[in-house]
């Protein structure tokens, strides 16, 4: 009998120990807490973060996740964040609720050193955009019978359950949507439009992908031959399909700004204020930018040819890229995500 | 120590269950009837008018009973034969029944897609024994979540099977033989009847499991949503906590429900067990 409640145990014990998966721990009081995705940190420690702490005395505290966990972990107030980077769709979500810290923008003296769309993606009251990427299509050209050039090429026939599509939730899918609504044919945003040319590419589509990683494991399994995506990530595609290519759409790629904001709740305001201005600076902008891990958008930085290559660079394509009102897209997103949901998935 | 304090036993699990579950649950369940003007089952009612929403409950449903009845039929032969093995073996052979719980259902969900892929395992061997041409599409469809899922239960319903069937006195079915009673007969008329309260905790587990496994249908499943994908959109994508709470209380319902069903089954099946 007692053998018996043994085994249990430790079954269940293994049962516990298989289901907690995500697990966070604590993190310990500090100065300056970064809210940020996590990728490349072994780039921004001890490139970005480690000169920082050495000019200002101060130990940076790395928060990561995606963007709707970390926005959430404001929201709830349970984690003591100075700083927080989001792409634009989910810092105007935080602004919209009034979780930010109004920045004053003269305070910030690199601001006028980077592209005016970057300036203010949220507004003059709040956060910079640190970089911009452009949203894009890739796709394999062994895969595909002729090659893609446009938005409108997705919605091909010969691409059925080709390619993924980001789901509404994510940062580009209401850009997607946006798209679908050039591709039938009207000139300002469609709603209506825009959903019934949705539900055509729905045959092509195999899933929705909510984080980017999703679309390069199924670019690199074969899974899809196409999709849209941020040009940010199409180094990674590339490391598994060499011949992927990337394109702008001739409708227009879209941009894709990650911008930087100080939680209201913050106890280091002026200290993020000049964290704020370092990620902006030439030194840290040109490094980023060397190292492919973020496009610039001080315009001081200048990149060679291949120096470029992957990244969104150069005022053509900077200023061709198409920007969406962010405040416009937030008031709608409740209505088209329940949309998206009822009409696209099933 | 007298019988009747022995209950005192009880009160730390108790305790535990009580301030980290039961309040909980009766919080998170109490909030759903409750709007700006007061008590209200108006959430409830637009749920199931909605058509979407009964959508995808039943696909959850659907789901999670192909996956119990699949569990059953895979499990049942394999609890037998493990059940009747000598004790050492029957150590090992448990061993690697659990062995998959070990590894994270991440992990597990990303094997299966290099497996069950367009490029996968399978297919590649199915188009080069000239099966099929094109190849099958199981990755992101049910299909592919109900495999998922039947790795990561099937150890439990073998489990509780076999715990059930080491009980079975070996002298009954000797009994039975000598009555002359069919090998099938046997199996039919003894083992099974005898093996039904392990067949009904095995299936509630797997049942309950899969109705409310996540990552398993987030990574496995595709453009269809299940209901806890369908709640973690609500509760951390749109913030919506209130929808989500009465997604939870529904699953709760569900839950509930399913479990005295298969009680009630087990009781006609078995009355005297």
């Amino acid at each position: 009998m007692m053998k018996k409640i043994l085994m249990m145990l430790s079954l269940f014990t293994l049962v516990l120990a298989a289901c907690s998966s995500k697990e966070e721990g604590k993190e310990k009081p500090t100065k300056l807490v970064v809210s940020t995705w996590g990728f490349a940190d072994d780039f921004f420690r001890p490139e970005v973060y480690e000169p920082f702490e050495k000019e200002h005395n101060v130990e940076i505290v790395v928060d990561s996740g995606n963007n709707a966990d970390r926005l959430n972990k404001v929201r709830q107030a349970n984690n003591d964040v100075d700083v927080i980077y989001l792409s634009d769709y989910y810092a105007q979500q935080g602004i919209d609720e009034g979780l930010f810290e109004k920045v004053d923008h003269s305070k910030i003296p690199n601001i006028d050193k980077i592209y005016d769309k970057a300036k203010a993606p949220n507004g003059a009251d709040f956060g910079p955009a640190y970089t911009i990427a452009q949203f894009g299509i890739a796709y394999n050209p062994d895969e595909v019978s002729k090659p893609i050039t446009s938005w409108k090429d997705l919605w091909s026939k010969d691409l059925k359950g080709k390619i993924t599509i980001p789901s509404i939730t994510s940062t580009t899918g209401p850009m997607f949507l946006d798209a679908a609504s050039k591709v039938s044919g009207s000139e300002e945003f469609n709603e209506d439009k825009a959903f019934a040319q949705m539900k055509q590419i729905m045959p092509n589509t195999v899933k929705e992908y909510g984080q980017t990683s999703e679309f390069v494991n199924m670019f690199s399994q074969g899974e899809i031959a196409a999709g849209p995506i941020m040009e940010m990530y199409f180094g990674d595609l590339q490391e598994a399909v060499p011949n992927a290519k990337f394109i702008s759409p001739k409708e227009g790629g879209y941009a894709v700004m990650n911008t930087v904001n100080i939680v209201k709740a913050s106890d280091q305001k002026e200290l993020a204020g000049e964290f704020m201005n370092y990620i902006l600076s030439k030194e840290v902008q040109e490094k980023s930018a060397k190292a492919k891990v973020d496009s610039p958008v001080n315009t001081e930085v200048k990149l060679s040819k291949t120096e470029a290559k992957g990244l969104t660079y150069g005022d053509n394509v900077i200023n061709s890229l198409r920007v969406l009102d962010m405040k416009f897209v937030n008031e709608e997103s409740k209505q088209w995500i329940d949309r998206w949901n009822r009409e696209l998935t099933h | 120590m007298k019988k009747r304090y022995l209950y005192l036993l009880l009160l730390p699990g108790l305790l535990f269950l009580t301030i980290f579950m039961i309040i909980p649950i009766l919080l998170t369940i109490g909030t759903t009837f409750f709007t700006e003007n007061g008590f209200s089952i108006q959430g409830y009612l637009d749920f199931f008018k909605d058509r979407y929403f009964i959508e995808i409950l039943l696909t959850t449903l659907r789901v999670s009973l192909f996956t119990t009845i699949i569990c059953i039929l895979l499990g049942f032969p394999a609890a037998y034969y493990i059940s009747k093995l000598k004790q050492r073996k029957k150590a090992i052979m448990l061993l690697l029944t659990i062995f998959p719980l070990l590894t994270s259902p991440v992990v597990r969900s990303f094997s299966w897609m290099v497996i069950i892929g367009k490029n996968g395992v399978v297919n590649k061997m199915l188009m080069g024994m000239g099966l099929i041409e094109q190849p099958l599409d199981i990755l992101y469809t049910p299909t592919a979540i109900i495999i998922g899922l039947v790795h990561l239960f099937l150890p439990l319903i073998i489990v509780t099977l076999v715990g059930v069937m080491e009980n079975i006195e070996t002298d009954l079915l000797k009994a039975a033989e000598s009555l002359g009673a069919s090998r099938l007969a046997v199996f039919s008329k003894v083992i099974i009847p005898l093996s039904v309260p392990g067949l009904v905790i095995g299936s509630i587990l797997v049942f309950v499991g899969s109705f409310t496994a996540y990552t398993t249908p987030a990574l496995l499943g595709g453009k269809q949503r299940v209901i806890s994908t369908f709640l973690y959109q609500n509760a951390i994508t749109l913030n919506e906590w209130q929808v989500a709470s009465i997604v939870a209380t529904i699953m709760i319902a569900v839950t509930v429900l399913i479990i005295s069903i298969m009680n009630g089954l087990a009781k006609k099946l078995n009355p005297k067990g």
